[in-house]
């Protein structure tokens, strides 16, 4: 029998030859050429690219796995937003303003709303104002969960994508029920809001309050907090204070990097200067829990604790909603005075502006958008450079970019 | 602080390139013809001194407008000379706002990049050059943001015409 454990010689170690082709260059020094070379290498991410939340490329240069820049393409959705704004009348471009921000629809309604508001000066019944606020509330939980559902995917954790949309659902299902619509809503117009609450509508959100309040512990649990997705997440893509503010990024690009800044207390318009002075809600911040502060986790943490903040106010509309009108008195055709107003808004993505310009007719003289994703992508070309490849996935998606928004 | 104080402060500091301001007044009833001006005051600034104004109103303690909201482009109407520049600034540490205006003259609507003093004006400089074809002097990536890099004219100029046809798909 032979030994089974018997050593056996170890086989002799070969010697890689490195084939060492010289040349000379051009300055006249010698350059070793080795059989593994790295060198740089250029890939388009996109335009159609699952990680790209739609129609956006970004020229990635690498270095093997390390990044070594990046640069932001935009225009593959470019619908011309703010040239069919000075082309047809103040009330018929409202539907335009569902498509830039598709997942946040009554915010974008809002803004453009208000802004037409401040160079009309129109009084705004009471009642329209807490449905506004009301629904602006809910579709931003809808679009954090867009958010946060994706983020996931993008990072390898599929099922909480599943959980977000179910939850989303009832959402749209609400919508569908005060306005017909379930992605572009148009339900909040020029003067107040399209029309009432159906009958027992106001019941159904404090019920969907109270699920989704349960629900949203799991989420946290499932992913927030979960090691592989903190370890995906947390010290990649730091975006120091001085850089955000550099970079123009608002919402919780802004708030991930710890500056505590939020226009609904800030800069408050409709009754939010009520309902941050009554203490309501408050505005989460990144601390750098898991790693650095202004990483990818910082960020993903904020949104979802602002999913329960929006839920506070929701709740808060639903304790002092009383009867009454929900539409000013507004002509069927809208004529606005001469003059000019920018309104900015905190969007689920930051400050959405709308700049109007009137010159006293029945169409817009200027019609600006200022999206919010447009400003928080360009901090990506800073970002990229020195992360490691699949990072750079993770980095993307933290920015929660909407291509309908940058693109308008 | 309101905008008459921050009128004020910027007088005080004597701010780069202030001309006038200009607020809401309502019509004059004597003239029928004049329907007065509603909406929210902006700054008149020259457009030459544009970075030095927002370097000024940036480091100032009192104004700290740290944050370049938005920096985009008017054109008021075919037979006027110049586009405006409007530029929107907010302040995060006292959360006031301000709205910036310059006029550009058409005939040369160059204006030197603000890109030093604020990194998000870069996106928004290239989105304004092209749609107005405003130049922006010293802007490091000057490439078309939005639109095909072979677009020709500026199409959120009033006098632009809608092309016939792009690269053989026709547009009528």
């Amino acid at each position: 029998m032979t030994e089974i454990n018997t050593p056996t010689e170890p086989p002799e170690a070969k010697t890689v030859e490195i084939p060492e082709t010289a040349r000379t260059l051009p300055s006249g020094e010698r350059e070793f050429m080795l059989d593994v070379s790295t060198s740089d290498l250029e890939v388009n991410m996109g335009p159609q690219h699952p990680a790209t939340h739609g129609v956006m490329r970004i020229l990635i240069r690498t270095d093997g796995e390390v990044v070594t820049g990046g640069q932001v393409h935009l225009g593959y959705l470019h619908r011309c937003a703010e040239k069919i704004g000075e082309n047809v009348e103040w009330l018929q471009y409202l539907p335009y303003t569902d498509r830039y921000d598709y997942l946040s629809a009554m915010n974008n309604n809002l803004g453009y709303s208000l802004a037409v508001e401040a160079v009309m000066g129109v009084e705004i019944p009471r009642r329209a104002t807490i449905l506004r606020t009301l629904c602006a509330e809910l579709n931003r939980i809808g679009s954090h969960l867009i958010a946060f559902g994706t983020y996931g995917l993008d990072v390898g954790a599929f099922t909480p994508f599943f959980y977000c949309f179910r939850e989303r659902e009832w959402m749209m299902a609400l919508f569908e029920k005060i306005c017909g619509a379930r992605l572009t809503y148009s339900y909040i117009r020029i003067g107040g809001v399209f029309n009432d609450a159906p009958v027992g509508w106001l019941k159904e959100v404090e019920r969907f309050c109270d699920v989704f309040e349960e629900k949203w512990q799991e989420y946290y649990d499932l992913l927030v907090v979960n090691h592989i997705f903190v370890k995906r997440t947390a010290d990649i893509g730091v975006i120091p204070a001085e850089m955000a503010v550099d970079y123009g990024l608002t919402g919780p690009m802004l708030r991930g990097s710890g500056i505590d800044f939020d226009l609904r207390r800030d800069v408050p318009y409709m009754a939010y200067d009520e309902i941050s002075k009554a203490g309501v809600f408050d505005i989460p911040l990144g601390r750098g829990e898991k790693g650095t502060l202004g990483d990818c986790w910082d960020r993903v943490y904020v949104r979802v604790q602002e999913m329960m903040e929006s839920i506070k106010i929701v709740r808060w509309c639903l304790g002092v909603i009383e009867d009454g009108p929900v539409i000013g008195d507004i002509p069927k055709v809208i004529k606005v005075p001469p003059g000019e107003a920018y309104v900015g808004i905190e969007n689920p993505r930051g400050e959405l502006g709308h700049y109007v310009v009137s010159d006293g007719g029945k169409v817009a003289r200027r019609c600006r958008v200022r999206g919010p994703s447009y400003s928080n992508v360009a901090v990506l070309e800073e970002l990229l450079p020195g992360t490691f490849l699949a990072d750079s996935i993770a980095i993307i998606g933290s920015t929660d970019v909407v291509i309908g928004e940058t693109d308008r | 602080m309101d905008f008459n104080a921050i009128h004020q402060r910027l007088t005080e500091i004597n701010a780069p390139g202030l001309l006038s301001a200009d607020t809401p007044r309502a019509a004059d009833p004597e003239d029928k013809e004049d329907k007065g001006r509603s909406g929210e005051a902006y700054i008149l600034i020259d457009p030459s001194a544009a970075p030095e104004f927002l370097l000024a109103v940036r480091d100032d303690a009192e104004l700290a407008f740290d944050i370049l909201v938005d920096l985009t482009a008017t054109d008021p109407d075919v037979e006027d000379e110049s586009l405006w520049l409007n530029l929107h600034l907010l302040s995060l540490g006292h959360g006031h706002r301000l709205a910036v205006k310059a006029m550009v003259p058409k005939s040369d609507p160059v204006v030197p990049s603000m890109v030093e003093v604020h990194r998000a004006a870069h996106f928004h400089e290239r989105e304004c050059a092209e749609m107005f074809g405003i130049t922006f002097d010293g802007n490091p990536d000057p490439r078309n943001m939005l639109l095909p890099d072979d677009w020709e004219g500026h199409p959120l100029r009033k006098d632009y015409e809608f092309p016939k046809e792009y690269h053989g798909i026709s547009c009528e």
